[in-house]
C-alpha cells in the first residue's frame, strides 16, 4: 500500500537505520550550539537560555521529571514487545503516585516498618498498586480478549477517578497534604539509569527478552517451541506495572505530595512516555534520550517562568505537549511488533 | 443480516429476540446493562471499604451480623444517587411507594437532563470517530475550543443586533455554528496528522486536550476576561441569546429545546452513518480499512472527515454548555469529553444508543450532585464508575464466560465464535472496531 519511494518511507528508513545516532547527534549538537551562543552573547536571549539549560536546578528538575516518563516508557516497551499495547501507563503512574504518598503518611515519615524506612515502604506500596492495576489490565486483555486500547483507556480513567476519590476519603481533598520530606533528584536519576541499563540487558541479552520479542512478533512460533504466549505476555504487562510504579512513586515522592486536581500531577506523562519509546524506537537507551528531552523541555519551562519573559506561564507549559505532537508526526509509524494488539489463541 | 444467523442459533432467547432486533445489538445491550450492574457492585464494595478506612465520629451504617461500623452507607449512596437524580419520585422510609408531591419538572431531574443533553453531543462525537475506527480522546479539547468560539462570537455579535428574541435565535444559531467550526478545526488537526503523518490519534488528541485548555485559558486570562471577575471567565452572553428553560426551574440550567436539538442530532447522525454513501465509507474504513481502500474509498480523506465531524460535534457540545449551562466561557470546564467516551462505549458506538446511554450517565452525574449534598461520600465516585463501565464493556468475553457457566445469558451471547465474523461482516461499530 505504501510507496517505497514516498518521502515518508524514505524518511522512515533513515530514521530506523541511523535512528539512535541521529537522535544523539541532534540533541548534543543543539545543546553545544546553545552553549556557544550563550557564551558569545551572554546578555541575549541565548545567554538566558543557556543559563537555564546548564543550571543545576534545571538538571535536578529534569531528573525529577524524567523519572516517570522514562520508567513508564521502559515499561511500555516490555508490554508492547510482548504484544500487548499498554496505553494505560498514565493510569499506572497516577495510582502509584497517590498510593506512595498515602503509604508514607500512614507509616509516618521517620518511622520504619520491618526496618524499612517510610519512604522505602512508600515506594513498595506504589509499585504494588501499579502492578495490581497492570495485572487487572493483563487479565482483561489476555484472559477476556478485551480490546487493548479501550481497556488501557479504562485503566487510565479508573485511576483518574480513583486517586482523587481516595484522596478525598483519607485527606478530605483531592490534593494530599505535603509530607514535609522529599526524595532527592539523585535517587530519581539513579533509578532511571539502573532501569534503562537493566531493561536493555533483559531485552537483548536474555532468553526472556527473546521470548518477549517472539510473543509480539510471531506468537505462533513461540507456541510451537513450547513456551506459553500468555505467560510471556503476563510477564511483559506486569513488568510495565512495576516500572511505572517506580516512576509514579518517584514523581510524587520527589515533591512529597500528590496533586489530584484536573488531570492530576501526572499531567499526561504516561502518554508522553508512549511517544518517548516510539521516538526511541523501542530501544531503552533511545527511550532514555527521548524521555530526558521531554523532561528537559518541561524543566526549562519551569525556569523560563521564573525569569519573567512577557509570555504567560500557561502558554509556556504547552511547549512540551506541542513538541510531543510534532515529534510523533515526524516519527510517524514505527516498527510496531507484528502481533501487537491482537489476541493470541493457543492451538492445541 | 441477522435472519440467517438467528435461524442457526439454537437458543430460545435468541429466537425470541431475533425478530425484533439485530442479535449483536441485543448482545451489546445485555453486555452494557451487565457492565453497569457490575460497576455499581464494584462501586458498592469501594464505598464500603473506604467507609471502613475513613474516619468519622458515628458509623453511618453497621453491617448485619458482624457489628462492623462503616462511615458510609453504600445502600444509602445508591438510593440517593438514583432517586435523587430524578428528584426523589420514590418515597424511601415513608408510607407509600411514591412521593405524592413529585413532579417531573423538578430541579434535580432538570440537572440530570442538563447533563444528559451535554453528554448526547460528546457521546455522538466519540461515537462517530469510533465508527470510522478512530479513537477520539480529544472531545474534551474540541469542546473547550468550541465553547470559547461560541462565547466570543456571541459576545462580538450581540451589540450589533437589537436585543430581542429574533436576535436571540440568530445569535444562538451563529454561535453554535462557530462552536462547530472551532471544534471541527481542532478535530481536523489530529485527523490530518493521522492520515498524512501516521501519528497515533489517541496520543495527539490527548496532547491537544492540554494545548486547548492552556491556550484557551491564556486567551481569556489576557484578552477576553470579564472586568472584575474573580475567576478566569468571559463576560456573560445576553440572556436572550441563551437557551431558555421551559417548564423546568431556571437554576437547573436545563433547556428542553437543547435536548430536542440533541435528539434531532442523534436522528440525523444515525441517518448519515447508516444510510448515506459518505457514512458507508466511514463505517467500512472503520471495520476494514484495507478493503475500503480497495473499494475506492479515499481512506486519508475519510479519516480527516470523520475527525472533523467528530470535533464539530464536540464543539457543539461546548456551544450548548455555554449557551445553556454557564452563560459564559469559564476555565473550570467539566470532564464532559471523557464522559462522552463512556457514553459512546456504553451505546456500542451506535448513535441511537447514545440517547439511553447519555440519560443513564446523566443520572449518575445528576445523582453525584445529590450525593455531595446529602452524604459524606466524595462525588469523585462517579469518575471511578465511568472508568469501570468502560473496562467492563470492553470485556464481553467475561460476560459470555459467566453466561456459559450459569447457562443464563447463553442466548444473548450466542456462540462465542460469532464475534469476529460479525465485525468483519460490515455490521461495524463494535467496541473493538
Amino acid at each position: 500500500m505504501r510507496n517505497p519511494l514516498s518521502p515518508t518511507a524514505v524518511l522512515g528508513g533513515v530514521i530506523e537505520s541511523d535512528y539512535l545516532r541521529s537522535l544523539l547527534v541532534g540533541t548534543v549538537g543543539a545543546v553545544v550550539l546553545l552553549g556557544v551562543l550563550g557564551i558569545a552573547f551572554p546578555d541575549s536571549v541565548f545567554g538566558d537560555f543557556s543559563g537555564i539549560v546548564f543550571s543545576t536546578s534545571t538538571g535536578a528538575s529534569t531528573a525529577r521529571l524524567a523519572a516517570p516518563i522514562v520508567l513508564a516508557g521502559l515499561g511500555g516497551i516490555f508490554a508492547e514487545k510482548s504484544g500487548v499495547i499498554n496505553i494505560g501507563l498514565e493510569g499506572l503512574l497516577i495510582i502509584s503516585a497517590f498510593i506512595s504518598v498515602y503509604a508514607a503518611s500512614v507509616v509516618g515519615v521517620g518511622n520504619t516498618v520491618l526496618g524499612i524506612p517510610a519512604l522505602g515502604v512508600a515506594f513498595l506500596a506504589g509499585i504494588a498498586a501499579s502492578t495490581f492495576l497492570a495485572a487487572v489490565f493483563a487479565v482483561v486483555c489476555i484472559e477476556f480478549k478485551a480490546d487493548q486500547i479501550i481497556a488501557g483507556l479504562a485503566v487510565w480513567l479508573i485511576a483518574l477517578g480513583l486517586a482523587p476519590f481516595m484522596s478525598t476519603v483519607f485527606f478530605g481533598g483531592v490534593n494530599t497534604p505535603n509530607l514535609g520530606v522529599s526524595v532527592g533528584w539523585h535517587y530519581s536519576a539513579t533509578l532511571v539509569l539502573l532501569a534503562t541499563v537493566g531493561s536493555w540487558w533483559l531485552l537483548n541479552q536474555t532468553a526472556f527478552g527473546k521470548h518477549l520479542r517472539a510473543a509480539g512478533e510471531n506468537p505462533k512460533a513461540l507456541d510451537t517451541v513450547g513456551v506459553s504466549v500468555s505467560k510471556v505476555r503476563y510477564a511483559g504487562v506486569l513488568l510495565s506495572g512495576v516500572l511505572s510504579g517506580v516512576g509514579g512513586s518517584a514523581l510524587a515522592l520527589s515533591i512529597g505530595q500528590f496533586v489530584g486536581s484536573g488531570e492530576t500531577m501526572v499531567q499526561g506523562k504516561g502518554f508522553i512516555a508512549i511517544v518517548a519509546y516510539l521516538f526511541g524506537n523501542y530501544n531503552p537507551i533511545g527511550t532514555l534520550g527521548a524521555g530526558v528531552l521531554f523532561a528537559g523541555l518541561d524543566a526549562m519551562q519551569i525556569r523560563l517562568q521564573q525569569l519573567g519573559y512577557a509570555v504567560p506561564d500557561t502558554l509556556v507549559q504547552t511547549i512540551p505537549y506541542v513538541v510531543v505532537i510534532v515529534v510523533l508526526a515526524l516519527v510517524g509509524r514505527t516498527q510496531i511488533p507484528e502481533a501487537a494488539g491482537e489476541h493470541y489463541e493457543t492451538e492445541d | 443480516m441477522s435472519d440467517p444467523d438467528a435461524d442457526r442459533t439454537p437458543s430460545v432467547l435468541a429466537r425470541l429476540v431475533a425478530p425484533f432486533v439485530d442479535r449483536s445489538v441485543a448482545e451489546r445491550l445485555v453486555i452494557s446493562v451487565a457492565a453497569i450492574l457490575l460497576s455499581i457492585a464494584v462501586g458498592f464494595a469501594l464505598v464500603l471499604v473506604s467507609g471502613r478506612i475513613a474516619q468519622c465520629s458515628t458509623a453511618a451504617w453497621t453491617m448485619p451480623f458482624t457489628g462492623l461500623g462503616f462511615c458510609y452507607n453504600p445502600v444509602e449512596v445508591y438510593v440517593v444517587l438514583f432517586n435523587g437524580a430524578l428528584g426523589y419520585p420514590f418515597a424511601v422510609g415513608e408510607p407509600g411507594l411514591f412521593n405524592a408531591g413529585w413532579t417531573p419538572f423538578n430541579l434535580s431531574l432538570g440537572l440530570t437532563l442538563s447533563e444528559t443533553t451535554l453528554l448526547i453531543f460528546t457521546g455522538l462525537s466519540v461515537a462517530v470517530a469510533f465508527r470510522a475506527g478512530l479513537f477520539n480522546i480529544g472531545t474534551q479539547g474540541q469542546l473547550v475550543v468550541g465553547a470559547l468560539a461560541t462565547a466570543l462570537t456571541v459576545l462580538a455579535l450581540a451589540p450589533l443586533l437589537p436585543a430581542g428574541p429574533i436576535a436571540g435565535v440568530v445569535l444562538i444559531g451563529v454561535g453554535t455554528a462557530a462552536g462547530a467550526v472551532g471544534g471541527g478545526i481542532w478535530g481536523a488537526i489530529p485527523g490530518a496528522l493521522k492520515a498524512y503523518a501516521d501519528a497515533n490519534e489517541v496520543i495527539t488528541t490527548i496532547m491537544l486536550n492540554f494545548v486547548a485548555a492552556n491556550v484557551a485559558y491564556v486567551l481569556v486570562l489576557e484578552v477576553f476576561r470579564a472586568e472584575g471577575s474573580s475567576v478566569v471567565a468571559t463576560r456573560y452572553v445576553p440572556e436572550y441569546a441563551q437557551f431558555r428553560p421551559w417548564l423546568f426551574p431556571p437554576s437547573s440550567d436545563f433547556a428542553l429545546l437543547a435536548l430536542l436539538v440533541g435528539v434531532a442530532f442523534i436522528g440525523a447522525l444515525y441517518y448519515f452513518v447508516e444510510h448515506t454513501s459518505v457514512g458507508y465509507d466511514l463505517r467500512t474504513s472503520g471495520v476494514q480499512a484495507a478493503a475500503a481502500e480497495y473499494g475506492g474509498v479515499n481512506a486519508k480523506l475519510t479519516t480527516v472527515r470523520a475527525m472533523t465531524l467528530s470535533g464539530a460535534l464536540g464543539g457543539i457540545g461546548g456551544s450548548v454548555w455555554v449557551l445553556m449551562s454557564e452563560g459564559r466561557w469559564m476555565a473550570s470546564i467539566p470532564d464532559l469529553g471523557f464522559d462522552g467516551i463512556t457514553v459512546s462505549i456504553l451505546a456500542g458506538n451506535n448513535p441511537i444508543g447514545v440517547l439511553p446511554a447519555a440519560f443513564l450517565f446523566g443520572i449518575l452525574k445528576g445523582g453525584a450532585l445529590e450525593i455531595g449534598f446529602r452524604t459524606d461520600v466524595p462525588t469523585e465516585l462517579v469518575a471511578v464508575l465511568r472508568g469501570l463501565i468502560i473496562l467492563f464493556v470492553a470485556m464481553p468475553e467475561f460476560f459470555r464466560m459467566i453466561g456459559r457457566y450459569t447457562g443464563v445469558a447463553g442466548g444473548a451471547g450466542g456462540a462465542v465464535s460469532t464475534g469476529p465474523e460479525e465485525t468483519a461482516g460490515g455490521d461495524g461499530g463494535e467496541t473493538d472496531a
